[in-house]
């Protein structure tokens, strides 16, 4: 697969890209999505206030080193990117945002440029989380935020991840989102998140993980999980428990688009068996660094006269 | 675990209760000091149509012993130490040669009529019939981390449809087949044996509904959220995904080669 292009800075960014996705792209502004932040206000606003709405100091910014940066995946997601970006750059003054478009065909990676993001772009489909790995490997801040380009969620809301890292000192600031558990039979990936908190021995952080967005990452905890690991992100997760990383859910942030349950005996749709996979193999790479039972030990038990 | 009355009721797959005339069926019970309950529990199973009930006794300092003695059909097992959680019924499983073995706890008397259920069921033609604990199970908000264990081993073995169901709990019952296919010594790690049993691609189902949530005797042991019972059980989840993934690999069947990994491992070179 070939890496297309790495966009400048935000400052030469609108001058970057194809013109004739520029047009889906024009067909997208305008268009308002309702989502509401925390306080019920819209979103969403004119394309004309973009500006106004991003902080004050950007242009050392785009020379120096940012303090933050924000990761989003993105693949055909023009109908929201925009307002993602916009959200993301007003996070902290000293913000990079790096989109990692893969697959895209509606124009997504030309509006990210415009709207001022570094985009690492691939023609083709990366699967499941591997743009997050990519984006990591890029990105020069002291934090890492990882969003969605699907998913508009207010710089208000997104502040907390970021501020857990650089002021309380947390490695893995988590959405404190378990998912929907007040039914009896829950969605299979939720099921896979608290069981492998459960073996982690970390109970107290019952469905959340490094799968759900956002959550926001050290400089550190990248370091010593490697950023590879972020494209199997239960696998991260597991990493930055078991390696003493201070692991913690922050702020909650429902991003609750998982799909209802499913009928006995129904098939899982493909994207459960990636995630259910996802968390196996973290379990392996726990069990590959002690014993069989990752610290659950029966003692009490005597196997010798059972045969 | 708190029991939930809002948990919706889901219905069982139950088995008519006819039993087989031409299988030989016996039943294995493991007995820790259980001299209050054993009684009731072999006057039920003494009810049923086996060729023998074996007596795992373990640890006993009470009159298990002579309780076990003086019931006919008995073969009762003596051991001064106690074995440890399961052990015993992988050793009743080894003794009886009979071509249904039915399990169940010293502690939980369960009626004749209900037990038989888990013999028909294996007569029918399946290898293991679990006890279908989903009625009583509450929301899943409210499960502890045993019972997240056990449907998740059963999601990762590509068997969600039998849910938080598991060789962990009785009652069950398994086919002669079943047992020297993966091995009595097995039995002492239950959701290793469950593993096993589905790999092998036995037939594996649940065949009655029986409430041993509530009936449980609480012991200081397994009280409380990250009691001693739990953490053993939550182990043997641990140890038989790990046998699993030796076997199927460290994804089992869960595909994910839409992913392009080799995209950020070339980055790095």
């Amino acid at each position: 697969m070939n890496r297309l292009l790495i966009s400048g800075i935000r400052s030469r960014s609108g001058r970057v890209g194809g013109s004739s996705q520029s047009s889906d792209a024009g067909g997208a502004r305008g268009r308002v999505v309702r989502r509401r932040g925390p306080s019920g206000r819209k979103l969403s606003r004119p394309a004309s206030s973009v500006h106004r709405t991003r902080p004050v100091g950007e242009t050392e910014r785009s020379d120096s080193i940012p303090l933050v940066s924000v990761i989003i995946p993105v693949m055909n997601e023009r109908r929201t990117i925009r307002r993602v970006i916009r959200e993301a750059f007003a996070v902290h003054p000293s913000t990079e945002v790096i989109v990692v478009a893969n697959g895209t065909r509606d124009g997504s990676s030309v509006i990210a440029k415009k709207a001022g993001a570094r985009v690492i772009e691939y023609a083709e489909p990366l699967g499941h989380d591997v743009g997050r790995a990519v984006g990591a490997e890029a990105a020069r801040g002291d934090v890492l935020l990882f969003i969605d380009g699907d998913m508009v969620i207010s710089a208000s809301r997104l502040r907390p991840f970021v501020a857990a890292v650089l002021r309380e000192g947390v490695d893995v600031a988590l959405n404190d989102y378990s998912g929907p558990t007040a039914k009896p039979i829950v969605h299979s990936v939720v099921l896979a998140k608290h069981a492998l908190n459960a073996m982690l021995q970390r109970p107290d952080l019952n469905g959340t993980s490094m799968t759900a967005v956002p959550h926001a990452l050290s400089r550190s905890a990248l370091t010593a999980v490697g950023a590879e690991s972020l494209a199997v992100p239960p696998l991260a997760h597991a990493k930055a428990i078991r390696l003493g990383l201070r692991v913690k859910a922050v702020h909650h942030v429902n991003v609750g688009k998982l799909n209802p349950p499913r009928r006995e005996r129904e098939r899982m749709k493909p994207l459960e068996y990636v995630i259910v996979g996802d968390h196996l193999e973290a379990l392996e790479w726990v069990l590959g660094r002690g014993d069989d039972r990752c610290g659950f030990v029966d003692q009490t038990r005597k196997r010798h006269y059972a045969r | 675990m708190s029991r939930g009355r809002r948990g919706k009721r889901v219905s069982t797959e139950e088995t008519p209760a006819v039993l087989p005339v031409d299988c030989r069926v016996s039943a294995v019970v493991t007995v820790l000091n259980e001299e209050a309950t054993l009684p009731l529990v072999l006057r039920e199973l003494g009810k049923l149509p086996l060729e023998e009930i074996v007596v795992v006794l373990n640890g006993c300092t009470d009159s298990s012993l002579s309780i076990a003695r003086s019931f006919p059909q008995v073969t009762a097992v003596h051991y001064a130490e106690k074995l440890g959680h399961d052990v015993g019924r992988s050793i009743g499983a080894k003794l009886t040669k009979s071509d249904i073995v039915l399990f169940v706890d010293s502690d939980i008397p369960i009626g004749a009529d209900r037990l038989k259920r888990f013999i028909a069921a294996i007569a029918q033609g399946a290898d293991v019939a679990l006890n279908d604990i989903s009625p009583f199970l509450p929301l899943f908000r409210d499960w502890d981390e045993v019972t997240k264990m056990k449907a998740f081993l059963n999601l990762s073995l590509g068997r969600p449809d039998l849910r938080a169901n598991s060789m962990t709990c009785v009652p069950h019952a398994m086919s002669r087949r079943a047992i020297e296919r993966i091995g009595s010594g097995m039995l002492a790690v239950p959701p290793k044996a469950q593993a096993a049993v589905i790999e092998a691609g036995l037939r594996i189902r649940t065949a009655a509904a029986v409430n041993v949530l509530q009936t449980n005797r609480v012991r200081n042991s397994n009280v409380g959220k990250d009691n001693e019972v739990s953490r053993l059980i939550i182990g043997d989840h641990i140890e038989a995904l790990k046998y699993a993934m030796n076997a199927g690999g460290s994804r089992l069947t869960n595909d994910d080669s839409g992913r392009r990994r080799h995209v950020v491992m070339r980055r790095q070179l």
